[in-house]
Order: structure tokens, then C-alpha cells, then sequence
């Protein structure tokens, strides 16, 4: 081996090494601060535990409410997005042809990759909007940032289900056609079951991006303190805006401990959420290949 | 059935004309209410070093520069790093260790935002404040850092895709020719994956452009000039975030659309340029 | 014997009855019996704690009433209050003719609260001049030790353009002179507590009643930010802490108003560091 490949070797195992101690070092330090305070009182301050998973008792000092507010928030974004997610895929993979699929693949990557700050500030644009035309009374809430987060992740479903339909074999995709089945027989009996594990690996990874963004609820209603989400018109709390703002105005030690609470509590749900995706990804790898 | 042919035709356009119609919307909305600074004379005021909304300056130049400043901080981290850690991966790691380390990033694309800027606030910046004096610890330096963690994988994975598929053809070619490994990585693959490895840059580059929490939880949000790298900036999607929770004035707004239109289409650039490398140099997946 | 039982049972009965006034009254939590419903609070971040306070008590005597509290500063509560997005909006300084004008806003005093300066509790700096605090803000004093202290860079800390705090401090301690572009700026009181309790060499101000251990008061010209100087007058630096609505307000924001003027709301408020606005 000469000098210079040496030194190039060198290179490489110090890049891997870099990142991966930053890495660890990171989750380490989440799991041994967050770790300590894992348990019912992160969750439920001092009330008790089954009465305030009811809502029955408010919660005050935990981070149940903002808890259910991200999963709320996620079901209404995931809800909205999908259809259209999968209809624009299947009308990627399947009719569109040419230029008008190469400009609707242009569109949908702008809208992917157009900064979430931008789509927070599109939502307020939208509520200045109607508070001018047609509803006066429109403020910002939860609906309006489970609008915002359907678009964010908009893209991401239309990708995954235009990748899965594309990577069924062309002679798996003939059967439909093949068989006499219409365009809706066949994307219902035999497409989309092929696809669907491509299908839901997109989705889950979509939901995951919905959880973890914040600069879009920033600007869409999200606030520190609503107890549990009451009806979708109104405002709400959320994970991702709890640490944030744990981590500005923490007023005791214990509430810096419950931000790390939450950040553990974060990390572990984007993490399954992620691992999940990857593992049903590997088990198409496995079908087709 | 014909019926049921064209119901079912239409389900899949509208569907596909509501996705193109967001994307729309995101424009028109941005642009109706940034037309009254961009069309009027306004412009050029927003183009000042001063940004002091209650003195009616709303000048957006010193944010325009951080943002510039910190992505190409960013840039600077990421991508030497990338580097190395796709040619680890890409055979100058032994087997097990590369699948590792590429598992790893992959995880790291996972970790949400806000908890980068976490645990920053709370280790890098103590770290920087004690040990460089003059600093608060909020500055360019400490979100440069992250931020180019946080594109890392991007880069890494994209690379990767495109490194693997040169590869594939390649490989056999370089070993035939006597080269080692090093080198047809370096002289052959990694050239001949150029168009690839530019889309990865350009798609890490959008992602540094376009991230919020970190520039606000981190780089101190003070509306100067960055002079060094210990200085406080304040970057375009911070600011955004800043004012509207702030709405102080409705004559502010303005500049913050303004500044929306432009992230807008800096993402829009980006994405042109990644298509026409695309359509001339080969395709490549985004998936990673 | 059973003479002795009466008249310690009447002295009970006598006892209990006195009782009575101190829970009477309007301004108390039986007010809210029977409203129900959602408020919402955005403005001032100074009155954060109070609100909480007040807003966990109603809760907890109502579970069908909702308050729901949020910061921005005293500019985001003015605009939300004026274009109805809320129906409370708090500020920490008096409204302007033009803003009272322009939105048809009333304001209801509850509380008495200062302005302070402070740094890091290990700062031996503890007494600055009116101008060198002017010098400090302006970027022309740059290092603790022109003013007595350590060798080191002076770190500063401001209030974003919205706040109330800020304009208060700006316009009785700067006496509206210039600050430097290059001071972090951060966004609440409590966040402005957190940043100069993490930095020994940090120089902010905020609200007297936020003031904790964790942070040291700076004097101005020999007078300590303790709330008893700004109760007798001798620190300049004060300001009324203000509810503002829309016109007249709705039954439940009446009421709550009501509450934070009234005796229980007089706790709340000095329990939390202020002064109460009857006093």
C-alpha cells in the first residue's frame, strides 16, 4: 500500500469514527439523563394515572397532554395525506406518462423539498387569508395544523407508493391486464396488495416526520400549556414544541429533567417508527429479489 | 365497466390535481402576500443591514447572510465527513463494521431535530462558552457544528445509492485492471458517480437551508452581520419563526413573506438543477 | 355539663360563621360554578405564573371551564387581543392612545411588578451607575472589568421588539438610548432567567417577581430590584401589570378578571414575586 492510500484509509476510519462516537455519545447522554426520570410522574405530574388517561383529572407538570396532542395531530395529518398520497403515486406509476409525469414529479419534489418553516408560514397565510374573506372568526388550531403537516408529508407517501408499484416485477404487473380486470379491479386486487408493504413502509416513515417536525405547529396554533386537545378548533400542545420550550424556560431542575423525559420519549417512538419501516423494507427486498 | 373505467381515472387525477394544487397554494399564498413588497418599492428596504421593526427598518440583509453563512458552515462539516464515511462504507471498512456504521446513519436520519438542538443547548454550548472567551456560546460556530450532523446522512445515503450503483458495473473492471481498491474508488467510481454525489450535495445543501429549530435554538438570533464565528446570527427560517410568534407589527409580516418567497425558491433552484442532472446524467433513487 | 357542651358549641358555631366572609364575595371560586367554556390568555410573559396559577385553581374547582395560556410578549398580546384571537391579552405596560383607539381595548390593572437588572449569582459586580448600565446596553463598555468586576467579556442579553419588559427597561433605565446588535436576543422572562443563570459573564434584565436565586439583582445607583424598593417608590424601574379586552369582556373572562383582582387573586400575585394593584 502506498503513502497515500494509507493516509486515504486513515481518512475513512476517522470519518466513521467521528460520527459514530457523536452519534452514541448523543443517545447516550439522552438515555442516561432521560432514563432517570422515565416513569408515571414524567407523564402525569401528580395526578393519578388512569384518571388523567381519561382526562377525567387535568394534568399538570407531565407531558401526557402533549403526548396525545402529537398523536392526534399525527392520525389527522396521516388521515388527510393519504388518500391523496396514494391516488397521486398510483397515477404516477401507472397513467402518467412522459412530460406530464416528469413535471408532476417536479411538482411533487418542490413540495418535498420546501423548507417546513415554509409550509408553517403558508398556514398562517391561509388563516390571515380567510380571516379576511370568508370566516372571520378562523384562528389558528389544531385542524389548520393537521392540514400544514398533510402536506409536509404529502410527498413522502406519494414517493413511497410510486416506488413500491414501480418495483413489482413487469410480469407481476401484467396479471391484472392480462386477466381482463378494469383499472379499478386491478389497482384494488392486484396492485395495491403487492404494494403494500412498500406502501406502509412510506406511510410509517410520513407519520414519523409528522411527530418530529416542529417549525410547522411553531406557526399553526401549538401552545405550552392546553391540557388535553378539546375538539380540533382549538389550541393544542405537542412533543416536539414541549422540548423546545422546556429547553428555553425551564424553571427548576425537575422540568429540566422532564425535557429530557421527552426527549428520550421522542427518540424511542421516532425509533420504532423507523425501525419498523426498515425491517417491513427488508422483508420486500426478500420478496422480489 | 366503461363507467367504472373512468370513475376510476378520475379518482387517480383528482388526486393527482389536489397534490399539484398544494403545491400551487404554497405559492400563490406566499406570493400574494409578499406582492406588495416585491412589486412596490419596498424591495430595496428590505435589502438593509437594520433590522429594527419598531424604528420601521425591516431589513432582512443580515439573515440572508447568516443563513448563507451557516449553510456553508454546514457544508464545510458535512461533507469531508460524508466522505469519508461513504468510502468506509464503500469497501475501506472491513464487512461487518461498514454495515454498522451505514445502519447507524441511517438511524441518524431518524432523530428528530429538536433533540439535536437538546442536547446541544446543553453540552456544546457550555463547552464553547467556557472555552472561548468572548462567546456566549449561542453562535455560527455551535449550529454549524450541528447542523452539519444533521445533514450528514443525506448526504451519506444519497451518495451511497449513486456510489453503489457505479459500483456494480465498475468493480470488476478496476480489479481486472490490477487497481486497488483505494484507488478505482477514488479515481474511477467516485468521478464516474458524479451526477449522484452532486445531488446528494444540493439535497444536503436544501436541507441546511431550509432547517429552523437548530438556527433558533442555538445560533442566539441577534440580527447583525456575522462577523466571526463566535458572533450571534440569525437566519432567514429563525426569523420567520421569531416574528410571526412575535407579530408586532402587521408592516413586518411583509418582510417575512418576503423572506419565505425567497427559501421558496432557493428549494425551487435546487430541486431544477437535481432534475436536469437527473434527465442528462442518469437516474438515480432519492430513497436512499 | 351540658351548659359547658352549649357554649363550646356555640363558640364553634360563632367561629365557623366569622369564617364565612373571607370565602364570600364575587371574587372568589364559587363565582365560577355553573360558566363553562374555553378562555384564552397570550401576551405578556411576565404574567405567565400568575396566570397559570389562577387558571389551575378554576380548573381544578370547574372541570368544564378550559383556560388556556400562552406567552409572545406585550406586542403579540395587544395585536391577538385586538384582532379577537384571544379574549385576554396581557401586557406589561400601559397601551398607547393609538393601540386603545385603533382596537377599542379596556385594561384592568392586577399587579405592581419592576424591572431589574441581573447577572450570574457569581458576579461580584452588584452596583452600576445609570450610565454605565446606558454604556453597557450600547456596546461601549465591553468588558466587567471597567465596571469592577472580572476581566472578561460582558455577555449581552435582550428582550425581543414585542416585549413589554423590554420597552419599560428602554424607556426608564436607557432613558431610550441605543442597544447593541450584537445582544442575544431571547424571547420571555423565564427564558431570560434561564440564559443569564447559565452564563457567568451574562448581563440582562427582567421582571422583579422573576427574580430567583438563580440570578443576582444589579443596583441602579445604589437602589436593589427587590420588590420592596419598587412597592415604596425608591426603584424607578416599575410598571402595572395589565388584563386588556376587547370592549367590554364575556362572562367567564369577566369573572376571571374579577378573580385576579379580587383577595384570592391578591395571593396568587404575591406569592409569585409581585405586588398587588391595590396596594
Amino acid at each position: 500500500m502506498t503513502g497515500k492510500d494509507r493516509l486515504i484509509y486513515f481518512l475513512a476510519w476517522s470519518c466513521a469514527l467521528v460520527t459514530t462516537t457523536v452519534v452514541c455519545g448523543l443517545l447516550g447522554f439522552i438515555a442516561w439523563q432521560g432514563g432517570a426520570v422515565l416513569g408515571p410522574a414524567l407523564f402525569f405530574g401528580d395526578a393519578p394515572a388512569w384518571p388523567a388517561i381519561s382526562g377525567q383529572v387535568p394534568v399538570w407538570d407531565g407531558i401526557w397532554p402533549a403526548c396525545v396532542g402529537t398523536l392526534v395531530l399525527v392520525l389527522l395529518a396521516a388521515s388527510l395525506a393519504l388518500p391523496f398520497g396514494l391516488g397521486c403515486g398510483l397515477y404516477l406509476a401507472i397513467l402518467a406518462k412522459g412530460r406530464k409525469k416528469a413535471f408532476c414529479s417536479l411538482c411533487i419534489n418542490q413540495l418535498a423539498g420546501t423548507p417546513s418553516i415554509v409550509m408553517g408560514l403558508f398556514g398562517f397565510a391561509m388563516i390571515l387569508f380567510l380571516r379576511r374573506t370568508f370566516v372571520p372568526g378562523a384562528n389558528t388550531c389544531l385542524l389548520l395544523a393537521g392540514v400544514c403537516l398533510a402536506v409536509l408529508i404529502l410527498p413522502y407517501i406519494v414517493r413511497a407508493t410510486q416506488n413500491a408499484v414501480e418495483a413489482i416485477p413487469l410480469t407481476q404487473r401484467l396479471i391484472g391486464p392480462s386477466l381482463g380486470l378494469t383499472l379499478w379491479q386491478n389497482m384494488v386486487y392486484s396492485i395495491l396488495p403487492q404494494a403494500s408493504r412498500g406502501i406502509l413502509g412510506g406511510v410509517i416513515l410520513a407519520v414519523g416526520r409528522a411527530a418530529e417536525d416542529t417549525a410547522v405547529i411553531l406557526l399553526t396554533g401549538v401552545v405550552a400549556n392546553a391540557g388535553l386537545p378539546r375538539g380540533v378548533l382549538g389550541p393544542f400542545e405537542a412533543l416536539p414544541f414541549t422540548i423546545y420550550y422546556l429547553a428555553a424556560e425551564y424553571r427548576s431542575q425537575s422540568e429540566l429533567q422532564t425535557g429530557f423525559g421527552a426527549c428520550l420519549e421522542l427518540l424511542i417512538l421516532t425509533a420504532l417508527l423507523f425501525v419498523s419501516a426498515r425491517w417491513i423494507q427488508r422483508k420486500i427486498e426478500n420478496t422480489w429479489y | 365497466m366503461h363507467f367504472s373505467e373512468t370513475f376510476s381515472r378520475m379518482l387517480l387525477y383528482t388526486a393527482a390535481i389536489v397534490s399539484l394544487a398544494c403545491v400551487m397554494a404554497v405559492f400563490a399564498f406566499l406570493v400574494y402576500f409578499a406582492w406588495p413588497v416585491l412589486a412596490g418599492g419596498e424591495w430595496k428596504d428590505l435589502l438593509s443591514l437594520n433590522w429594527r421593526p419598531f424604528q420601521g427598518h425591516y431589513g432582512i440583509l443580515p439573515m440572508i447572510l447568516g443563513s448563507m453563512y451557516l449553510t456553508v458552515l454546514a457544508m464545510l462539516v458535512a461533507c469531508p465527513l460524508a466522505a469519508g464515511v461513504c468510502l468506509f462504507c464503500s469497501g475501506l471498512g472491513p464487512g461487518p463494521a461498514a454495515g454498522a456504521v451505514k445502519a447507524l446513519v441511517r438511524f441518524m436520519s431518524g432523530i428528530p431535530t429538536v433533540v439535536y438542538g437538546f442536547v446541544a443547548a446543553f453540552t456544546l454550548v457550555p463547552f464553547l462558552r467556557s472555552h472561548f472567551s468572548g462567546s456566549t456560546g449561542y453562535c455560527l460556530l455551535a449550529a454549524g457544528l450541528i447542523l452539519g450532523f444533521l445533514i450528514l446522512p443525506t448526504i451519506v445515503l444519497i451518495g451511497l445509492s449513486a456510489l453503489e450503483r457505479v459500483d456494480q458495473e465498475l468493480s470488476l473492471t478496476c480489479s481486472a485492471l490490477g487497481l486497488s481498491r483505494v484507488q478505482s474508488l477514488i479515481h474511477v467510481i467516485f468521478p464516474a458517480a458524479w451526477p449522484g454525489l452532486l445531488a446528494a450535495v444540493l439535497l444536503g445543501f436544501a436541507r441546511a437551508v431550509g432547517d429552523t429549530l437548530i438556527a433558533l435554538m442555538l445560533a442566539g438570533n441577534a440580527p447583525q452581520l456575522p462577523g466571526s464565528l463566535f458572533d450571534s446570527i440569525r437566519t432567514l427560517t429563525a426569523h420567520i419563526a421569531l416574528v410571526v410568534a412575535t407579530d408586532s407589527q402587521s408592516q413586518a409580516y411583509r418582510s417575512v413573506f418576503a423572506a419565505g418567497c425567497l427559501l421558496f425558491f432557493i428549494a425551487a433552484a435546487v430541486n431544477i438543477t437535481v432534475f436536469r442532472v437527473q434527465q442528462k446524467f442518469g437516474g438515480l433513487s432519492r430513497d436512499g | 355539663m351540658f351548659r359547658r357542651i352549649f357554649f363550646v358549641f356555640l363558640c364553634l358555631c360563632t367561629a365557623v360563621f366569622s369564617l364565612q366572609p373571607v370565602w364570600a364575595g364575587s371574587s372568589d371560586l364559587s363565582a365560577f360554578d355553573g360558566l363553562s367554556g374555553r378562555l384564552t390568555i397570550a401576551g405578556g410573559t411576565a404574567h405567565i405564573p400568575v396566570m397559570k396559577q389562577a387558571a389551575r385553581q378554576i380548573m381544578e374547582h370547574n372541570p368544564d371551564i378550559a383556560i388556556t395560556v400562552a406567552g409572545g410578549g406585550s406586542g403579540v398580546g395587544v395585536q391577538k387581543v385586538g384582532a379577537g384571537l384571544v379574549d385576554i391579552g396581557n401586557t406589561g405596560r400601559a397601551l398607547s392612545e393609538k393601540e386603545r383607539d385603533k382596537f377599542g381595548l379596556k385594561s384592568y390593572a392586577f399587579a405592581v411588578d419592576g424591572v431589574g437588572l441581573a447577572v450570574h449569582p457569581d458576579n461580584p459586580v452588584n452596583n452600576l451607575s445609570k450610565d454605565q448600565v446606558k454604556g453597557i446596553f450600547a456596546g461601549e463598555i465591553g468588558s466587567w472589568k471597567q465596571v469592577g468586576g472580572a476581566d472578561r467579556q460582558i455577555n449581552l442579553y435582550t428582550r425581543d421588539e414585542a416585549s413589554g419588559t423590554r420597552s419599560v427597561f428602554w424607556k426608564k433605565a436607557l432613558d431610550k438610548g441605543p442597544v447593541a446588535v450584537e445582544a442575544n436576543v431571547i424571547q420571555s422572562n423565564g427564558a431570560m432567567k434561564v440564559a443569564i443563570s447559565r452564563d457567568p459573564d451574562a448581563i440582562g434584565y427582567l421582571s422583579i417577581g422573576h427574580m430567583d436565586d438563580s440570578v443576582s439583582g444589579v443596583a441602579i445607583d445604589g437602589v436593589s430590584p427587590t420588590r420592596e424598593n419598587a412597592k415604596e417608590g425608591s426603584y424607578p424601574v416599575v410598571r402595572k401589570l395589565y388584563m386588556n379586552t376587547k370592549g367590554e369582556p364575556g362572562k367567564l373572562a369577566r369573572t376571571f378578571i374579577d378573580y385576579l383582582q379580587g383577595p384570592r387573586g391578591a395571593h396568587i400575585v404575591s406569592e409569585n414575586g409581585f405586588i398587588p394593584a391595590g396596594q
